[in-house]
């Protein structure tokens, strides 16, 4: 093994991508508009969702509901019709109808009034039997065609319902424990303020990375043969493990110029939070960079022309963006397709850059994932390697 | 001493055999022509040579070692048929690349750049990216790949295919230089009559060896003017 040989082949594989503006334009800008596109569909919080709220509530509660709900969510039409907006909704110009019948506040003092009592009765073990009342509740008529939309006013309206029980639970110097619908949501990891395109970033990541690393080579290594470089190449003293390593190392650099770039605009433009250690970050990434440029140039071998080669591009992309956990968890695949996901190195890549971005794990942690991923990189390079050595 | 030495090589490819008991003997400092046409064994020869394609059965020795060797890699130059060098790289790059594969100090590989460059009369074109370059021009370019390392023993394989005759004769002006420098040339070709610029000819014919000696030799044997009448009688099996 040569050091300068093999740093040689990367030199040049990186000059390339120099002179070559526009694939490396490609290389850059695809992930980009994969994360701004991604991103701006999943990950965008809804926002001016039209309802029409329609108060009847006779007490003060309801009032002080709608005064906590997040006016940049709900734009929020004050109504005293209700068959008129639920129409509005019927007719699809309105998501939902919010209502807040006459007892809201009563049914809520009377339900407090009544768990206190049966908390007292309780320890005097003076049996009662008294009918519970009724719960306090808010009539909410939803337009359910559109989830995203159904799932932030459902959202909006339990915060404003959680926030205002808290407010009043304080002036009252009770517990909020012993007030109903007493919903306290605690965050292991993330919070009120985690995104969709937090969850999603560390996936796009790596899935671009891997995407165009595999096609990349696979066309690279294509032209290698058909052009008579490769020949060249091993008609030389280079060794095939200086041949590999030597664009393996022209990958691993690209993948991690290619990750800066998407996180810094996932940074900028997203705001995303990065619990963890961007280099370990940036470490996993080149691995699934390095591991898939060795699966590309498996896959080239067996590829006749670049027309050829870019059949295998669809074959990758779909089990990897639907199995993978790219969009949504492993566990809600079909159990019969699952161990398809789990014998995709990309999960693995996907699963260790959410546990670093969003739970702040360390090495410690994902030493699992990583070495799924060294031990698939080696196999891929391995491979390749032997390939190369293989003469007719 | 022996450049090339095979001894009954044999090479198939599944039931075709395209090399069938071939034994080659190569002189050092000698411009050895393969000839034959298409799908004679040529290729394939240069390859087992280069160590590219292993044969099925027989032995190859290049500079009197026995392949597979990679002490012998340092010592040739191999121009492929195919264009064989990177498009998307600058000239320079390119004979960069391969002066590092061939472990050059920095400083001869400038000195033999300029020198190669020089020679292939592309001095102006240092920086330009092949791609740019026409097709005569890449040819030029890959032939001073396969030389930057100054190399013993040079394999041309169909180094004059697709050239206008202008830079065939550029060519083999070239190979000329190259043997007066003591460099065992060994190139294929099934322009037969160029190879007259050879000092000894094999003639290839469906992986066997019909005839081998000095142009002038082997068209006396034959009663003919031209190497392309020699090869068609002894295809025919009129020799003398």
């Amino acid at each position: 093994m040569n050091a300068r040989r093999t740093l040689a082949f990367t030199r040049r594989t990186l000059m390339q991508f120099r002179h070559d503006r526009r694939t490396f334009a490609f290389v850059l800008v695809m992930p980009l508009l994969m994360i701004l596109i991604f991103g701006y569909t999943f990950g965008g919080e809804v926002s001016n969702v039209k309802v029409e709220v329609i108060n009847q509530d006779v007490g003060y509660v309801a009032d002080r509901v709608i005064n906590n709900t997040n006016h940049d969510t709900l734009t929020i039409t004050m109504s005293t019709d209700t068959v008129t907006s639920k129409k509005l909704v019927d007719d699809g110009k309105t998501w939902a109808a919010i209502i807040f019948p006459a007892n809201f506040t009563s049914n809520l003092v009377k339900y407090m009034t009544f768990n206190a009592s049966a908390t007292n009765a309780a320890n005097s073990t003076n049996v009662t039997n008294t009918i519970a009342p009724i719960r306090p509740a808010v009539e909410i008529y939803l337009d359910g065609s559109n989830p995203n939309m159904a799932g932030a006013v459902m959202k909006a309206v339990n915060t404003a319902i959680i926030n205002t029980i808290n407010d009043i639970a304080r002036e009252m110097n009770r517990s909020a424990s012993e007030i109903p619908i007493n919903v306290t949501a605690n965050y292991a990891y993330g919070g009120e303020n985690t995104k969709f395109i937090d969850y999603f970033a560390p996936g796009v990541i790596s899935f671009a990375i891997m995407m165009v690393t595999t096609m990349i080579t696979i066309i690279l290594f294509v032209f290698e043969r058909r052009n008579g470089t490769l020949q060249r190449l091993l008609a030389s003293p280079a060794s095939e493990v200086e041949i590999v390593l030597g664009y393996a190392l022209a990958f691993g650099v690209i993948g991690m110029i290619q990750s800066i770039v998407i996180l810094s605009a996932a940074i900028l433009v997203f705001n995303i939070t990065i619990a963890g250690n961007i280099l370990l970050a940036l470490f996993v990434v080149m691995l699934l960079a390095v591991g898939h440029q060795g699966l590309g140039i498996l896959l080239s071998s067996w590829a006749k022309n670049e027309l050829q080669a870019i059949q295998f591009i669809p074959l990758i992309i779909f089990p990897s963006v639907l199995l993978a956990g790219l969009f949504w968890p492993i566990e809600s695949v079909p159990a019969l397709l699952r161990p398809i996901g789990y014998i995709i190195p990309l999960k693995y890549g996907i699963d260790a850059e959410r546990s670093i971005m969003l739970r702040g794990w360390g090495i410690g942690q994902i030493w699992f994932e990583i070495t799924i991923l060294v031990v698939f990189a080696l196999l891929t390079l391995g491979a390749s390697v032997l390939l190369l050595k293989r003469r007719g | 001493m022996l450049a090339i030495e095979t001894e009954k090589l044999t090479k198939k490819f599944g039931n075709f055999t395209a090399l069938n008991a071939l034994s080659l003997k190569v002189n050092e400092g000698e411009t050895y022509g393969l000839l034959g046409p298409n799908g004679s064994g040529k290729t394939t020869t240069i390859k087992i040579l280069c160590d590219l394609l292993r044969p099925t059965s027989g032995s190859v020795k290049v500079l009197g070692k026995l392949l597979p060797s990679t002490v012998v890699k340092n010592e040739i130059g191999y121009m492929p048929q195919e264009t064989a060098i990177y498009l998307d790289n600058t000239v320079h790059e390119n004979l960069l690349l391969f002066g590092r594969i061939y472990c050059m100090p920095a400083e001869r590989i400038e000195k033999r750049e300029a020198e190669m460059l020089k020679f292939v009369d592309l001095l102006d074109w240092r920086d330009a990216l092949v791609s740019t370059l026409s097709g005569g021009m890449k040819h030029r370019v890959s032939l001073a790949c396969a030389l930057i390392h100054e190399p013993h023993l040079l394999f041309l394989d169909e180094p004059t295919v697709g050239v206008d005759p202008e830079l065939r004769a550029t060519f083999w002006k070239y190979f000329d230089t190259m043997s007066a420098k003591g460099i065992t040339v060994i190139i294929t070709t099934h322009y037969m009559d160029e190879a007259s610029h050879c000092s000894k000819v094999g003639l290839l014919r469906q992986g066997k060896l019909i005839a081998e000696g000095k142009p002038n030799e082997i068209m006396n044997k034959t009663d003919t003017k031209s190497l392309e009448d020699a090869f068609l009688a002894l295809a025919r099996g009129d020799a003398k």
